[in-house]
């Protein structure tokens, strides 16, 4: 074997490592972030994939946290009829944007929602979150054990998620969200900006249904 | 009991004073706990699963604004000790706090200012919302009996 083999043979080795070192990168690691996307004033870059239709005429930024009552309240008594009347009709989008402020499981709750934005699994695992909540801030049912079973019962992969969620590596989007909130004077959650294609006007609390129609239909 | 009730409020001063302590309670309560919206537009809803909350804030509502005005009966009618207000006036406030620190305005700027301090008081106030508005029910009710009872001796009513 010549020199000019082994040299051949060292480059070809070499290029096959990097393919599979390429192609063996966990998917978590992968991050599609719009670092320019926006709503109105508020940068949503951070916050949630969007729910519905990207050319609805309006989208509804929401301030939440996994933890808070009547952010449950809001999801399951006035979400579904805006969820059917707005945006599977292609009228409004919706965006979440995390306000985790609660108590010390509301930031780990946020930062796996995107754990699972990472196996395409941020709606669902939202829903989750929000259909699991127990009446207690703090009692364990948003801890990081739970969180995973969350996980597992989505069937999300869960080596990817665990490495995810323990490595922190949301944490700073979290507290970006948190910051952009605070910026656009939100004072507790839910809080709402409806953004439309002229104005936007900001709702506070678990306003009914019918609020949010009159404002969206002023919008259209 | 009912001859004690009339006495007070036959006086036209007190049932003004009970009618503005029910309606300010019940109305800034209302606001607290989201079942009434100012803005944008003014909207009163009760929330499926809400109903209890909505019933126990219009019962420490109707009980404050029963014993506090007959205990201001008794301290400017009869100059008696004001330590029975003191227990109208602890139950309104503990049943009014238990719903206030949530996670609206007044629980987000709680947990702002005091930090983990607020947040642990805050979850406290809002996981025990419901037995602490009863337990000020039961205060009320209490500071309720003790108040007729006493009204009863010192103005001499028969039963």
């Amino acid at each position: 074997m010549n020199k000019k083999s082994v040299i051949i043979g060292v480059i070809i080795v070499a290029i096959v490592a990097g393919l599979a070192t390429a192609f063996s990168v966990p998917s978590s690691e992968t991050v599609n972030l719009d670092m320019g996307r926006s709503h109105g004033t508020i940068s949503t870059a951070m916050g949630s994939p969007l729910l519905g239709d990207p050319s609805a005429p309006i989208t509804i930024v929401e301030f939440g946290d996994y933890q808070c009552h009547q952010c449950y309240n809001w999801f399951h008594n006035t979400k579904p009829a805006i969820t059917k009347e707005y945006i599977e009709t292609g009228k409004a989008n919706l965006v979440f944007v995390d306000l985790a402020f609660l108590g010390r499981d509301s930031p780990k709750a946020a930062q796996a929602s995107y754990c699972a934005e990472d196996q395409g699994m941020y709606w669902e695992f939202h829903n989750m979150l929000y259909n699991s909540q127990e009446s207690q801030i703090d009692n364990g049912w948003a801890n990081s054990e739970r969180l995973k079973a969350f996980a597992f019962s989505l069937g999300i992969d869960l080596e990817l998620f665990e490495s995810c969620l323990d490595s922190g590596k949301y944490s700073k989007r979290v507290q970006y969200n948190n910051q952009q909130a605070r910026e656009h004077n939100v004072r507790g959650t839910p809080g709402f900006f409806i953004v439309g294609p002229d104005s936007q006007e900001q709702l506070g609390g678990a306003q009914p249904f019918s609020v949010f129609k009159q404002v969206m239909d002023s919008m259209i | 009991m009912v001859n004690t009730i009339k006495l007070v409020f036959s006086n036209f001063k007190y049932l003004i004073l009970s009618t503005v302590f029910f309606s300010a309670m019940v109305i800034g309560l209302l606001i607290l706990s989201e079942y009434i919206f100012l803005e944008p537009y003014v909207v009163s809803h009760i929330p499926s699963g809400t109903e209890l909350g909505f019933v126990l804030i219009l019962i420490i509502s109707a009980l404050s604004a029963l014993v506090i005005p007959m205990n201001i009966f008794r301290i400017n009618i009869l100059k008696k000790s004001k330590q029975k207000m003191s227990g109208g006036i602890f139950g309104s406030v503990i049943g009014a706090a238990a719903g206030a620190c949530s996670c609206g305005p007044i629980g987000f700027a709680v947990i702002s200012t005091f930090g983990s301090v607020g947040a642990t008081a805050t979850a406290f106030l809002t996981n025990y919302e419901v037995p602490i508005r009863i337990i000020a029910i039961g205060i009320l009710t209490i500071t309720y009996f003790t108040t007729v009872r006493s009204l009863k001796v010192e103005c001499k009513i028969s039963q």
